[in-house]
């Protein structure tokens, strides 16, 4: 198409459309000039603007009637001429501006808008936006005048009642667009002029009579249904924003000054409409936009879409960067939303909300403008005396948005958090809805049910893993979103990061000791209260202005560990089943403090210990192990903070929680087992054996002190166990001064503590075989008994291998088994130096004896184990004690009981009585050879034995049989050769020459029996020995191998 | 129902012989940490840090013969002791060092233990067991110059001083010496002239230990038997008995009145220690933990009276520490039933 690029051409063009439509009005010569338009240059447009225009506006101005279509045809028109053109002309845009609007206004002029159709208004709204967009920037000014206010208003009327009582999106948000430029506050891509700071006020003033209208309007529109659509809400919250700031800036209101120019305006109807922004009214307006944020904030912030929420946070920024002192009375709403936003669900409102926060803080505005720390303060008071309640009635995500807001306003306060906290009342507030929102669910009968089964220990494991930070799994009364918990934890470190911690501190501790009902929260509390202080895992707006010293926290520290540990709070029941520990502390609970305060106070038990409650329920336990748990989690999160300085708290720490890794409540020895690593970790060690060989010290005093408690005496050994598990040769004078207390309590309380005693006693020797110094040659076979000092570890052996002797007769099978146990572990620990074992063994032998041949069957079997050890340790010392007391017994034993064992089914092997028969037939080869047996000794075990060489002996006592035979064969290799002939014999022995008797053999021509297969075997293994052994010359035949004595027996 | 008896707060351990003194340093301000020296009968003297519990430096002066007093002088710097190698020695323990800096012989081979007075900034008298048997010698510190040698009559025969106590009425008026003797009593010197001002026999068996609270002008002694005595002294400056408590069982070893002159705690050699109230020898507690005889008592010397320490010193190798009865204020209330031993 010809493009008619001067204005001569267009002219031409375009005249003869512009007159016939002038003429007659219709779509069609609209079209037509439309269709004119599209050939003239953009340039040869301009030219020719107002005279273009001059048609289509006759067309809108001639009275009467329009129908709709003409007039939205004249409007596109008007639109599509004024895009491409500038409007440079004052008097144009004002006209224009007026006939625009005036196309949407009703007949009546009265009631906005006219029931037009939905196209007409869409377009007219175009053409406005248009049009604002075509003017020159200083034309455009002129709009805003005082003198122009009421077409201004209109306008502005107009569009909000479209934008709120439209029903289609695009028009809704057309309109709010179009007020948008109305305000001046234009994002679009295109260049706007920017204004000057008398402009800007002048607008401001201009804008302050709108504001009432625009705000209430918005307010309905944003607040309104949900349905239609979030992009509505959006730009109805900007525009609230827009506006509100364009009206109530701080900047310019301290600008305005009480004798403003009134403005000099003449009429006195447009002077009356002209808003003076002096501070009574900035006052009355705040107060009313207070109500309006307050409700767009309720309502925005719940909003499902997270781009309306963001819109909010935009508000919240704007608002509070540019008019927080003349919306002070909002800042808290403003607050309030932002900082219930700052844990949004949206990564982007999420961040949007911290940087808002940050910046907010770094402003100052709230740590410098006092009346902000007061809304803040007032806020904080009225939602702590809320909090309770909503825990209550509030859902988890009400109950997250609650304390969101806690948090915020807190972090929000920063170091004020301190001024306000020396308010009792605060204080008193704050903690109680603490105690209440942190009280834990005790119900779950698992907690008290699950012991701890397995390996003693999990300590010596290479690593646990820390718990820092985590902490056991916790249920709560009133919430189950683990976030929950999360954000109280931020609540409490932000305390302790800005508040005064001895004030804090000492509240807490108040609540703990006030009663067990807010004790397990009160330590919770403590416990972040301080890594908070510390300046651990918070997260802050802020830096507080003093760190807390070192030497402060480990002041404090150490007092709430003082309490921790206290008897009355470390020693709870917490199960029922009693190895004995809790029901002596119960009994021994006691009101009287026998020394007054500065006494150790751990020797005392104060009744008000929950301790006392004499019928435990599952729920008290349950709380106890929580308790527990929790003052354990703090001895981790206490070093976490201190770090290296917190070795100087092991002496009074280590102990308790080393007793705990060994509860027998498995939360609570998993708890203990990691403040172990968390304290280890903290202290700079390598491992937790580290921990525990370099603190040993500390460990004996306490394992000292306690053993002098009969109630404390099980934990006290428990902790030596773990001890000895993890030391090494170089405590071992450690060791020896403690085991003295040991021994000695031993003696004190032989009837009652026995068991739990030996316990003790086993783990001691077991370590001391393993940490024995390397064997020396035996130096004191010739000094008198007993004479040469002793090296202090087989010491230990004897004076503990002094009591078993005692206990080896006690009534308890349990005590009974265990000291054969300890007593071998002695036996073997100090078999090196003979002159001290065979009196000690002369002593042992009585009772082992009667073990062995008069005792129930499991302690037989241990007996003969230990009979063994001691023959491989003490040799021949006993072979006249046991071929007379021990051996017709055995034998005879095995001669009675093999009948039954050749009877009986396969189930038999499952029996007691065929374990003895194994142990017995396995050991009994070594013993002979060992004791070096005489031959009618043998001859009796050999006797005994060969019945089980029989093959309807279960398979395994005939294996053991053999190994009987294997060793006889060590010991007297014709004897056996003989014996085993007399039962079978398949080989002629034919006399090398004639002259000699022939040979006769028991077992010669004998038919197959059952113990040929054994029989034959055994002779054939001799024989290869025999044959081995001439081979190899006039050495000695070859050790057999019978089964090792552990592997037997074990 | 019987009340369980109090615990030591803690124990050291590891002077790996028997502790025959001690000594405690706790008066310094951070960062010095309270101090404990003790000596044992194999010639050692440990410094344990209070704080840590543990040792912080073995000093070994005396050729493995028993430690039997130790004394600071210079806050903690120096340290006084005297051993059965029959020497004094003075540590310089200053920025870590340990090294003997002088020494005294004595003549004499008992067991007295010496007493140390400060008399004015930087001087000490020191009353040490003299050459001949019987008799006393003070010695100027830090000059070592003899002050006065202090002998009785020839007919008195209390036989060999056994404890020793300097004290002046106030700071800067003349000293005086109250010495125990093997006989059973105790004799009052007055040092510028060196006559006896009073003698008084208390004990039917060697004086082991005394203490003399120079407030109250009264003094506390015990001896192998079973009788703790308090005695006072009068106006005219004569020594009477005052009180005399019972034992059950024989010997006391140590005697120490605490600073405050509130309680009295005696080192027993039933493995015991007891505490009594000072002001009317009203029995208060018997502290049970050794288990063999108790050498020594000491009572710490801090600051702030909650934080003071009851240290005992044992055959069994042990130091047990005690914090009881250290309340700021009030009456001493509460008091343990007085057991008798079985």
């Amino acid at each position: 198409m010809a493009v008619f690029d001067t204005p001569q051409e267009a002219f031409g063009i375009l005249r003869p459309v512009c007159v016939q439509l002038t003429k007659v009005q219709t779509t069609e010569n609209v079209e037509r000039l439309q269709a004119q338009l599209q050939t003239v240059s953009d340039s040869a447009l301009q030219e020719l603007q107002e005279y273009v225009l001059f048609p289509l506006r006759f067309a809108l101005k001639t009275p009467g009637p329009k129908r709709e279509s003409l007039v939205q045809c004249v409007v596109q028109c008007i639109t599509s001429i004024l895009s491409t053109t500038c409007v440079k002309k004052q008097d144009l845009l004002q006209e224009l501006f007026s006939e625009l609007c005036l196309c949407l206004s009703s007949p009546s002029g009265l009631q906005p808008p006219a029931p037009l159709s939905e196209e007409l208004k869409l377009t007219v709204i175009q053409a406005l936006h248009v049009l604002m967009h075509s003017a020159y920037g200083d034309i455009l000014l002129t709009l805003y005048q005082p003198s122009t206010l009421p077409h201004l208003g209109f306008a502005v009327s107009l569009l909000l009642a479209l934008a709120e009582q439209e029903k289609a999106k695009q028009i809704k948000l057309a309109a709010l667009k179009c007020l948008q430029v109305l305000i001046l506050q234009c994002d679009c891509q295109e260049h706007h002029r920017p204004l000057d700071t008398v402009e800007t006020r002048q607008c401001g003033n201009l804008f302050a009579s709108f504001l009432p209208g625009i705000s209430i309007a918005l307010s309905r529109v944003i607040t309104g249904d949900i349905k239609q659509g979030h992009m509505v809400t959006v730009s109805a919250i900007r525009l609230f924003y827009q506006t509100v700031c364009l009206v109530m800036a701080d900047e310019q209101l301290a600008t305005i000054t009480q004798d403003e120019e009134k403005p000099s305006v003449e009429q006195s109807r447009l002077s009356e409409l002209v808003v003076h922004r002096g501070p009574d009214w900035v006052k009355s307006t705040a107060d009313k936009l207070s109500l309006l944020i307050h409700k767009i904030v309720e309502f925005a912030s719940l909003h499902p879409h997270w781009k309306v929420r963001m819109e909010l946070v935009e508000l919240v920024h704007l608002l509070m960067l540019k008019c927080s002192q003349s919306l002070v009375e909002s800042v808290g709403h403003l607050l309030k939303a932002v900082v219930g936003l700052v844990n949004d669900e949206s990564n982007e409102v999420q961040s949007k909300c911290h940087e808002i926060l940050r910046s907010i803080a770094e402003l100052r505005t709230v740590a410098e403008n006092r009346a902000l720390a007061d809304v803040l303060s007032e806020n904080l008071h009225s939602l702590a005396t809320a909090l309770p309640r909503l825990m209550n009635s509030q859902d988890d995500q009400g109950k997250f948005s609650t304390l969101s807001l806690l948090l915020g306003s807190l972090k929000l306060l920063g170091p004020k958090v301190s001024i306000v906290l020396n308010s009792a009342a605060h204080l008193q507030r704050l903690s109680k809805a603490l105690m209440q929102v942190l009280e834990l669910d005790v119900a779950d009968v698992k907690i008290v049910e699950e012991r701890r089964w397995g390996p003693e220990d999990t300590l010596g494991e290479p690593l646990g893993s820390s718990q820092h930070g985590k902490g056991q799994k916790k249920y709560f009364r009133f919430f189950i979103d683990e976030r929950i918990f999360l954000l109280i934890q931020q609540v409490c470190r932000v305390l302790g990061y800005y508040g005064n911690l001895y004030l804090l501190v000492d509240h807490f501790m108040g609540l703990y000791n006030e009663s067990v009902v807010y004790r397990k929260q009160a330590a919770m509390v403590l416990n972040e209260l301080i890594t908070g202080a510390a300046g651990l895992g918070v997260d802050v707006l802020h830096e507080r202005e003093t760190a807390v010293s070192t030497e402060d926290l480990k002041g404090t520290i150490t007092s709430i560990l003082e309490e921790y540990t206290d008897q009355a709070n470390w020693y709870l029941t917490t199960s029922i089943d009693t190895e004995g520990t809790s029901d002596e502390l119960t009994v021994k609970h006691s009101r009287v403090r026998a020394i007054p305060r500065g006494a150790h106070s751990s020797s005392l038990i104060s009744s008000s210990s929950p301790s006392s409650d004499p019928n435990p329920t599952i729920r008290s336990m349950n709380s106890n192990i929580w308790q527990i748990c929790i003052q354990l989690e703090g001895v981790g999160c206490f070093a976490y903070v201190l770090g290296k300085e917190f070795r100087l708290l092991l002496a009074s720490v280590l102990y308790p929680v080393l007793e705990k890794a060994g509860d027998s409540t498995l939360l609570i020895s998993q708890t203990a087992t990691g403040t172990m690593v968390d304290v280890c970790h903290a202290c700079g060690y390598d491992s937790v054996q580290h921990l525990i060989n370099a603190n040993s010290d500390y460990l004996v005093n306490g394992i000292s002190l306690n053993l002098r408690r009969v109630a404390h005496q099980p934990h006290a050994s428990r902790v030596l166990e773990a001890m000895l598990r993890h030391s090494d040769a170089s405590l071992l004078p450690l060791v020896e001064d403690v085991i003295q207390d040991v021994l000695s309590a031993l003696d004190q309380f032989y009837d009652d503590r026995a068991s739990s005693f030996l316990g003790v006693l086993s783990t001691l020797v077991a370590a001391l075989e393993v940490q024995a110094p390397p064997p020396e040659p035996e130096m004191d076979d010739s000094g008198a008994e007993g004479e040469t000092p002793l090296p202090a570890h087989a010491q230990i052996a004897k004076d503990v291998m002094e009591r078993c002797i005692h206990l080896l007769s006690d009534k308890s099978l349990r005590v009974r088994l265990k000291v054969l146990d300890v007593l071998e572990f002695c036996v073997i620990v100090l078999h090196l130096h003979e002159s001290h074992l065979l009196p000690m063994a002369h002593r042992a032998w009585p009772a082992l004896v009667t073990r062995l041949i008069n005792d129930d069957p499991l302690v037989v079997l241990r007996a003969f184990k230990v009979l063994c050890t001691l023959a491989e340790k003490c040799g021949d010392f006993l072979r006249r004690r046991f071929s007379k007391d021990v051996l017709p017994k055995l034998a005879g034993s095995l001669v009675t009981q093999a009948p039954v064992s050749a009877s009986a089914g396969p189930m038999y092997s499952h029996t007691l009585a065929f374990k003895l028969q194994l142990a017995v037939l396995q050991g009994l080869g070594s013993l002979c050879e060992k004791l070096d047996l005489g031959e009618s000794d043998l001859n009796k075990v050999a006797d005994a034995c060969l019945i089980y060489l029989s093959a309807k002996q279960p398979v395994k006592l005939q294996e053991a049989a053999r190994s009987v035979f294997l060793h006889l064969m060590c010991v007297d290799p014709d004897a056996t050769w003989l014996l085993l002939n007399q039962i079978c014999c398949l080989l002629p022995y034919e006399p090398p020459h004639p002259s000699l008797q022939p040979v006769k053999l028991g077992g010669m021509g004998r038919q197959r029996t059952e113990f040929t297969d054994n029989v034959l075997g055994l002779l054939g293994e001799l024989q290869r020995r025999e044959t081995a052994a001439f081979q190899a010359g006039p050495r000695e035949a070859p050790e057999p191998q019978p089964p090792s004595l552990t592997e037997a027996l074990g | 129902m019987a009340l369980p008896p109090p615990d030591p707060q803690f124990v050291l351990r590891g002077t790996s012989a028997e502790v025959h003194t001690l000594h405690f340093y706790c008066g310094g301000q951070e960062p010095d940490y309270p101090i404990l020296f003790s000596g044992s009968s194999n010639g050692l003297i440990h410094v344990w840090n209070l704080k840590t519990r543990r040792v912080d430096t073995i000093l070994d002066g005396h050729g493995g013969k028993s430690v039997y007093w130790v004394e600071a002088i210079y806050g903690r710097d120096r340290l006084l002791s005297q051993g059965r190698n029959q020497k004094i020695c003075l540590w310089d323990l200053a920025e870590g060092r340990n090294t003997v800096t002088d020494s005294v012989f004595t003549e004499n081979v008992g067991f007295c233990k010496c007493s140390l007075l400060k008399v004015a900034q930087g001087h000490w008298l020191m009353a040490m067991p003299g050459k001949d048997l019987d008799e006393v010698q003070v010695l100027e510190l830090p000059s070592k110059t003899s002050v006065c040698t202090l002998k009785p009559e020839a007919d008195a025969k209390p036989g060999m001083p056994m404890s020793l106590k300097l004290w002046q009425p106030d700071f800067g008026s003349c000293p005086f010496l109250l010495a125990g003797y093997e006989d059973g009593s105790v004799i009052l010197w007055n040092l510028s002239g060196g006559k006896i001002l009073s003698r008084l026999a208390c004990h039917q068996e060697p004086v082991m230990s005394l203490d003399f609270d120079s407030e109250k002008t009264k003094g506390v002694s015990g001896s192998s038997e079973e009788v703790l005595t308090v005695w006072s002294l009068d106006e005219q400056q004569n020594l009477k008995v005052q009180k005399t408590h019972k034992l059950v069982n024989a010997g006391i070893a140590d005697v120490a009145i605490r600073q405050d002159k509130k309680i009295l705690a005696t080192a027993g050699w039933d493995h015991r220690i007891r505490i009594f109230g000072w002001k009317k020898l009203k029995p208060l507690a018997i502290l049970d933990y050794h288990t063999a005889t108790v050498h020594c008592v000491s009572f710490s010397d801090h600051s702030r009276p909650s934080e003071r320490l009851l240290a005992a010193g044992s055959k069994d190798h042990r130091i047990s520490i005690w914090s009881i009865y250290n309340q700021t204020s009030g009456a001493l209330h509460c008091p343990l039933e007085t057991r008798k031993p079985d």
